[in-house]
């Protein structure tokens, strides 16, 4: 093997500037730590209007799930960046500025808010009647019955689906810095300026991201499974 | 006299003259469909009205506008004299009531279901204290006391701790009547709470049914166990067609059944 070659492969560069590179890691994780808790509130809200019986709500929580599972996740991500502020200044006739944290979690909440709005609907209309009409009769209201009853069997169901959307929206935050957010991609392409070596950074980054991915969505298999299939006949 | 009965008559010592339950006039649709067309009687405190009649007589649409599952039409439901879906108010104008206090009101009865309808992310115990606790207000120590006094009645209190996935139909049933016992409703509504299980475990939920009858329970009992209905109830109701075709005590409803129609369908069941 050339030095040449042996050098790039050397991914002790990678460890050198590990603080850093860590700094931008919790960026990524608080990106997403946001836009999960955003995109499954409005997600379940948006899943509760597509089953509401009166029309026009049914119609909003279709719009929203269209709109935002369609969007790629960059364009929505440039757009709350750069379009929504202009737009929010132009009504309030004040300049706003968003901070570019703030853009990807709303961006990325928004996207996957509509994939777990689905998630939800198909969880909630699985759920058999049955089970609501014995709250009902005992007497139990309609967000008791939702909370107590079909949330706890909703999460439990849709569980591995909502595993893979983690999974999904987690390397979806790579794009953030693209809107200059300083997560892991956005240091390590600072580092690579610096040093001139892409091949060992842009490959520990791939390892990193990777290996973090692959260890959580094992564990946090392994540990739901079981709590899952209890409930199951 | 059957021994349930005879029990029952000794063991109820106070009898209002209010009924426990009355139903009248009740009218049900389904778009065009008319399921019930003017259904009243009485349930006595104490007594058990068995409601027989052949499959789409309308007998289970019946049990779910009791307690409002299926809001009747037209007609009412009392309580302890007290209409279920509206109040009258001190002048003596009706007002219909909100969900809110159907709700309240509805608790008094409990429910048994042709599908158990256990609540499958709880255990049995929890299915059982889930209503007192969070409906009831019933601070969790007593709500665990009394659950397993229930359990213990229908014999399922090995079983608190398992969930509903790893019972039989027969225990998953028993379970739920525990469930709907803990509610100490003022009676207690069985919708077909035998026909989806096979028949050798028929016999340990009728079994534990014909103990709450023994107890004094106020019972609405909608079954298809003809020898069960003849053996425990007060009064038989022959529902044919939305309408009470005929109604007796289960003497003369299955002893000398007046009208053909209750004749053709006993019929089907001496075979």
């Amino acid at each position: 093997m050339s030095d040449a070659l042996k050098q790039s492969l050397d991914l002790s560069i990678f460890l050198e500037y590990r603080a850093i590179l860590l700094q931008g890691l919790i960026f990524n994780a608080l990106v997403f730590l946001g836009a999960a808790a955003l995109a499954l509130s409005v997600g379940l809200c948006a899943a509760l209007m597509r089953i509401n019986r009166h029309r026009p709500m049914r119609l909003i929580g279709t719009i929203h799930v269209e709109l935002f599972r369609n969007a790629p996740d960059y364009i929505m991500l440039v757009w709350v960046h750069f379009v929504l502020p202009l737009l929010i200044g132009i009504v309030i006739r004040r300049r706003v500025e968003f901070h570019p944290f703030a853009s990807a979690v709303i961006a990325l909440g928004l996207v996957y808010s509509g994939y777990f709005a689905e998630a939800f609907r198909a969880g909630i209309q699985a759920i058999p009647q049955g089970n609501l009409d014995a709250g009902r009769a005992f007497g139990m209201s309609e967000r008791l019955i939702l909370r107590r009853i079909t949330l706890p069997q909703v999460v439990r169901r849709m569980l591995p689906e909502a595993l893979n959307l983690f999974v999904s929206m987690f390397k979806a935050t790579t794009i953030v810095s693209l809107i200059a957010v300083p997560d892991l991609m956005y240091n390590v392409s600072m580092v690579i300026q610096q040093e001139m070596r892409p091949l060992p950074l842009y490959t520990g980054a791939a390892l990193t991201y990777f290996l973090l991915i692959f260890l959580l969505s094992v564990g946090v298999r392994h540990f739901s499974e079981r709590w899952r299939r209890k409930i199951m006949a | 006299m059957s021994n349930a009965r005879a029990a029952r008559e000794s063991a109820t010592i106070y009898m209002s003259d209010v009924p426990s339950i009355r139903v009248a006039g009740i009218h049900k649709s389904f778009g065009p469909l008319e399921v019930l067309r003017g259904v009243s009687f009485d349930v006595p405190r104490g007594s058990v009205v068995s409601v027989i009649g052949a499959s789409g007589s309308g007998k289970s649409t019946l049990l779910r506008c009791v307690n409002y599952l299926e809001p009747p039409n037209a007609g009412e439901i009392y309580i302890e004299g007290e209409p279920l879906g509206a109040r009258i108010d001190a002048r003596g104008n009706r007002k219909a009531r909100s969900l809110t206090e159907i709700n309240a009101m509805r608790r008094e009865l409990g429910v048994v279901f042709q599908q158990f309808n256990l609540w499958p992310h709880m255990t049995v115990l929890g299915n059982v204290i889930e209503a007192p606790i969070r409906v009831r207000k019933m601070p969790r120590k007593d709500a665990i006391a009394y659950a397993e006094e229930c359990l213990r009645r229908v014999r399922m209190i090995e079983k608190a701790n398992e969930y509903p996935a790893r019972l039989s139909g027969g225990q998953q049933q028993r379970a739920a009547i525990a469930r709907a016992l803990a509610m100490r409703p003022k009676a207690m509504l069985f919708d077909e709470a035998t026909s989806s299980l096979d028949p050798e475990l028929t016999d340990e939920v009728l079994g534990v049914m014909r103990e709450l009858a023994t107890d004094g329970t106020t019972m609405i009992v909608v079954t298809h166990e003809m020898s069960f209905a003849r053996e425990v109830s007060d009064r038989v109701i022959f529902l044919h067609q939305g309408v009470i075709e005929e109604e007796g005590p289960p003497g003369e409803i299955f002893g000398a059944p007046k009208s053909d129609r209750l004749r053709q369908f006993l019929s089907k069941y001496r075979r």
